[in-house]
């Protein structure tokens, strides 16, 4: 999400809580000679303040899951998810007086961090990842679909190298989607064409196009890299009938858009992969929190 | 055979009746022999057991068939259904589920608004909702719309009894309207005596009528007809009488200083002319055939009789004819704001509520689809891929068009719009996909599912499928459940000229 003025209000509340907590917080630790700890009552004060934020921001997760519920609007929840989250930071440590504590606190108090680390680093990342990834992807599909565009792709460069008239009209994205159709540009051997002229394009396709079309860590092939790819494809242009250049041209620009799905892939899971980090904690800091109440309140 | 057609297209497998056989038969009685003669191989007699199926919905055909003897049935065999994508969850928390959904739904789902409880079909009968079908005789005719207008087949139609058929081509049904005096007498008797009750009451505007009025007004409808592109009344002419749609498309517009503003698609069901009769006594829309087009006309003597007789109905119809001046006046007036330009590369100018996915913001979560297909049992109307205008994604989501192409040619009116901007498709679809053919964008899209009756046959039911604005709701939820705030609803060209959010 990304940080603009429409954040004015979650923040000013944020800041007004922040400010009035850090008040109280200055006047507990004035009027508590043994110094604060998570036991006194203004301690658990802010232990529970501290709780409710967490459970306001897990709460997210859950909302998510009933996306239709007419509960107030996603983005809503997660202005809440992120100001209230970043207050709980110093409510928990005002909860402990800075302190770390036992075992189970201080666990409790590193899950906590990682998640609130994780968390920002989620955040900054949605604040240019987007933008980057709609500026440099231009050729961008649905990330499910990644896979069945790239067999297309490669069936198309199958069908521009070997010649074949007019390979199929492939529909962009599955189902019976009409209209979004990525139509073949390939085109039928040329007249009185000898299949040895053909054959280092044959080669460049065995050896070179199906590995990088094939290949998961497409990063890793030769073609993946514009410079080195452009320079293939000009020795290859060398060894071919005039004629045959511009099947060359097609395909440079079909690996081109092999390298522009890779490079969405790849962003893709920059901007989702901090969530398989930073969710599991997030349950495993409620747990770690309900079990430190537990044990606190009960002994 | 020198005198016949002999192209393949102009001829039926089956019994070819000569010119003689058909002149012998009363319906062709007043046709020229001479062109009968060049149409030999374009008529052809079947005979059908009890059972045996003559057409079936979705197929696209050619003919139309008339019923000499004998008694068929038909019937829309695809059930009328909801489509759902996943299976009911059961238990507590499903039942609570189900209920707190069922609190956040404004309206009645299922999308009819209680409004249609007929289904227009290509015959001279429509089919009730509750029970879709009806029984033909002889002397009928059906599949016209089919023949004229290569719309797919509306219904399933069965031999219900030992049936003798002619299936004809264009060709020969056109001599027959032409040049059969007897075969238009039998078609106008028919509809007087069966179809006007039941065609007047499809309308719920005027299902208040009384069966007194009614026959009343029997013998005084006419039928008229129309081919592709003919004006049926053009704007600022005097209004004389009422239009009831029997056949084909007609289309309503109006003519502006930005060019002509497409008002509406009329189709069966449908009425127009009301507003001049109710107004200054003139049109105020060019109304045109798009297809074959036939209409029953009610004279503006019988109109204003059924304005006096019927309060509630002349408040329906002033209450309608008001809403449609309004709408004419705001389409108007966009028009003339804003001029065509770039928008019409992307056909952007043609949207109304125009889903945008601004792609600075979106993390490309999904959710807006999840939140989609949660709205729609399942089955989700949006997929986020289209075009991009700007850093704007355009999704694969209904735009709610001036023009709203994808209404034309349905041959059972299941795709509609609402008073508002949403276009629905009913349960009652049969699938054959023209709406999805016809959009230009994409947006409708055929989804199969299960149950159907033609499944057996090995060829999967499909319904189409559209968005609908979430009409029962009252935001889209896909823009309320996006998290990051990018996905909105906007009327593009304010938008777009605002140049910001």
């Amino acid at each position: 999400m990304i940080l603009d003025r429409s954040h004015r209000g979650w923040a000013a509340a944020t800041a007004l809580l922040l400010l009035l907590s850090s008040l109280s917080y200055a006047l507990y630790v004035r009027a508590t000679p043994g110094g604060p700890s998570g036991g006194t009552a203004e301690g658990i004060a802010f232990g529970a303040a501290a709780s409710a934020c967490m459970l306001f921001a897990a709460l997210l997760g859950v909302r998510k899951r009933r996306p239709h519920y007419r509960l107030g609007r996603i983005s809503g929840w997660l202005k809440g998810h992120l100001w209230l989250g970043a207050l709980s930071l110093p409510l928990v440590l005002f909860h402990g007086g800075f302190a770390m504590g036992g075992p189970l606190t201080r666990t409790l108090m590193i899950c906590f961090l990682l998640v609130f680390v994780t968390g920002i680093f989620g955040l900054l990342l949605q604040q240019f990842l987007p933008r980057y990834m709609t500026k440099n992807v231009v050729q961008e599909t649905v990330y499910e679909q990644i896979d069945h565009v790239r067999e297309q792709l490669l069936a198309e460069c199958v069908a521009i190298a070997k010649g074949g008239a007019g390979a199929a009209t492939h529909a962009k994205s599955a189902g019976a989607i009409q209209g979004r159709v990525v139509t073949s540009r390939a085109a039928g051997a040329p007249e009185g064409e000898r299949s040895e002229e053909r054959a280092p394009l044959l080669r460049f396709l065995d050896e070179r196009i199906r590995p990088y079309f094939r290949s998961d860590g497409a990063r890793r092939e030769a073609l993946a890299e514009p410079h080195r790819r452009a320079t293939l494809f000009r020795e290859l242009v060398r060894m071919l009938p005039p004629t045959l250049h511009p099947c060359c041209a097609d395909l440079e620009a079909l690996c081109g858009q092999r390298e522009q799905l890779e490079m969405q892939r790849r962003l893709h899971l920059w901007l989702h992969g901090w969530l398989l980090v930073h969710v599991p904690l997030s349950w495993t800091v409620i747990a770690l929190g309900i079990l430190h109440a537990v044990l606190s309140l009960s002994y | 055979m020198g005198e016949t057609a002999e192209t393949p297209a102009s001829r039926l497998e089956g019994e070819a009746l000569s010119a003689d056989e058909m002149l012998a038969l009363p319906v062709f009685q007043g046709c020229s022999a001479a062109l009968l003669k060049k149409n030999v191989g374009a008529v052809v007699r079947r005979s059908y057991r009890p059972g045996e199926i003559l057409c079936r919905e979705g197929e696209f055909g050619s003919t139309a068939f008339y019923l000499l003897e004998g008694e068929a049935e038909v019937y829309i065999a695809t059930p009328m259904a909801h489509l759902e994508g996943r299976e009911r969850r059961r238990g507590l928390f499903g039942t609570m589920s189900t209920f707190l959904q069922s609190l956040v739904r404004r309206g009645k789902e299922g999308g009819a608004g209680g409004e249609a409880r007929l289904i227009p079909i290509d015959a001279p009968v429509d089919l009730s909702m509750d029970n879709p079908v009806a029984t033909l005789r002889a002397g009928e005719l059906f599949g016209e719309m089919t023949c004229l207008s290569f719309y797919p087949r509306s219904a399933s139609v069965r031999a219900q009894t030992p049936l003798v058929v002619l299936e004809m081509l264009r060709n020969v049904l056109d001599i027959l309207k032409r040049g059969s005096k007897t075969f238009q007498e039998q078609l106008l008797r028919n509809y007087r005596d069966r179809a006007l009750a039941s065609h007047l009451r499809s309308m719920p505007l005027l299902a208040g009528l009384t069966e007194e009025f009614v026959s009343s007004l029997r013998e005084r409808v006419e039928l008229v007809s129309f081919e592709p592109g003919q004006v049926v009344c053009k704007q600022g002419d005097a209004a004389d009488r009422l239009y009831l749609i029997r056949i084909g498309f007609v289309k309503v517009s109006q003519q502006s200083p930005g060019g002509e503003v497409i008002l509406q698609y009329l189709h069966r069901g449908d009425f127009f002319g009301e507003m001049g009769l109710l107004r200054a006594g003139v049109r105020t829309a060019t109304c045109t055939a798009l297809d074959h087009v036939e209409l029953v006309t009610i004279g503006k003597e019988d109109f204003d009789r059924m304005m006096r007789e019927f309060p509630d109905i002349r408040a329906g119809m002033e209450a309608k004819a008001r809403g449609h001046a309004e709408e004419s006046a705001r389409r108007t007036e966009e028009a003339r704001a804003h001029s065509v330009d770039d928008f019409l590369a992307q056909g952007l100018m043609e949207a109304q509520s125009l889903l945008l996915i601004d792609l600075d913001r979106c993390t490309r979560c999904d959710d807006c689809v999840r939140a989609c297909a949660a709205s729609h049992d399942g089955v989700t109307r949006l997929i986020r891929d289209g075009l991009r205008y700007e850093n704007y994604l355009v999704p694969t989501s209904c735009r709610s068009c001036h023009d709203p192409l994808c209404m034309i040619g349905c041959p059972v009116g299941s795709i509609r719009r609402r008073e508002t901007l949403e276009i629905v498709i009913e349960d009652w679809c049969i699938g054959c996909g023209l709406c999805a053919k016809n959009c230009p964008y994409g947006n409708i899209n055929m989804h199969e599912f299960e149950g159907g009756a033609q499944k057996a046959e090995g060829k999967p039911d499909k319904k189409a499928i559209t968005c609908d604005l979430c009409a029962e709701l009252p935001e889209p939820s896909c823009v309320y459940a996006c998290p990051h705030d990018a996905a909105f609803r906007i009327d593009p060209k304010r938008f777009f000229r605002e140049g910001t959010r």
